[in-house]
């Protein structure tokens, strides 16, 4: 009896430690790995038109490059938003009235690039579906949905 | 050299038991083949021994000691359950194990693990080439277009909806 006690004991003992070490290492692992695999991207929703001359003053420091790149006369700022994205975790942008959205996915993250599926979806139907490398320094312009009589610009930049 | 009863008689219990060192032993036994005193003491315990023995034996025979060991499970059964609580603290809890020197296998373990987990953790990821920004792009509606600036660093993927899929939700 005595002997089979004591070799119950150490086991215990071994299988408290082995169960304690393995805890320790998921909650470790994991919650390194969730805060390094994540990127914050900022995401403004500019709808732009040809009605009127409105340029948005949240606008002005991109106001330039959006003349160079498109030629409508009036943008205004419909969103503007910081996303902290984590790997294979979709976050959705959506507009004034729920019906459409884009939807941003990090598939994956370099030191220097972020790796993005994105998905426009309209009343369910989706509009365009891409993936793109998101590099810091650069911006991603993804244009063209219609809005009433303009068009919807989603701009993404990298801040890492 | 003769030695006296009194020294021997000491380690004459210890004789029995089996207990001795080698030099006690030869020194008893050296002894006891010139003593009758200590002949007929040492002959006592043995028969004290068969005395007990016997009926300790018959007594361990005849108990049933598998009921007894149900008896204990049962007991140990019907002890009050500990709640989740309690049982996550008693597993939390590592005094006992601070009480033996396993903990330092396994701090050593644990330090081998961190070593390991944090070459994999922390290896940096390669730079990617600053090379096409679209790895794909498809549109089952419409036709899309992109294109790449250097100066600015740009990238301007454009779907042209047509216009009888004009729309006014957003």
């Amino acid at each position: 009896m005595a002997i089979r006690g004591t070799g119950e004991g150490t086991d215990d003992i071994v299988k408290r430690i082995a169960l304690l070490l393995t805890a320790f290492f998921i909650v470790f692992f994991f919650s390194l790995q969730t805060a390094f695999a994540q990127v914050q991207v900022r995401m403004r929703v500019i709808l732009a038109s040809n009605a009127g001359q409105e340029i948005d003053p949240s606008l002005r420091d991109v106001h330039k490059e959006l003349g160079s790149l498109f030629s409508f006369t009036s943008y205004r700022l419909i969103r503007d938003e910081s996303l902290n994205l984590s790997l294979n975790q979709p976050i959705r942008i959506t507009g004034r009235t729920g019906k459409a959205f884009l939807e941003a996915t990090l598939v994956g993250l370099h030191r220097n690039m972020a790796e993005l599926r994105l998905r426009v979806v309209r009343e369910g139907t989706e509009i365009l579906n891409t993936q793109v490398r998101l590099f810091a320094g650069r911006t991603v312009f993804v244009g063209g949905p219609r809005y009433g009589e303009g068009v919807v610009i989603y701009a993404l930049y990298g801040n890492f | 050299m003769k030695n006296s009863c009194s020294s021997i008689s000491k380690l004459l219990e210890k004789y029995f038991d089996r207990e001795v060192t080698e030099k006690e032993r030869v020194l008893v036994e050296g002894h006891l083949q010139d003593c009758l005193a200590c002949r007929n003491a040492l002959r006592s315990m043995e028969e004290l021994r068969t005395l007990i023995k016997v009926p300790v034996e018959e007594a361990v025979q005849k108990e049933e000691f598998p009921w007894v060991w149900q008896k204990i499970e049962r007991e140990i059964r019907l002890q009050k359950k500990l709640t989740w609580w309690q049982t996550l603290r008693s597993w939390i809890d590592v005094s006992p194990l601070l009480k033996r020197k396993v903990w330092i296998p396994a701090a050593a373990t644990l330090v081998v693990l961190l070593l390991i987990s944090a070459q994999i953790i922390f290896q940096k990821t390669p730079s990617y080439p600053d090379a096409s920004v679209v790895e794909y792009v498809e549109s089952q509606t419409d036709n899309v277009m992109v294109y790449q600036l250097e100066k600015p660093k740009v990238t301007v993927i454009w779907l042209f909806e047509g216009p009888e899929k004009e729309q006014t939700t957003l």
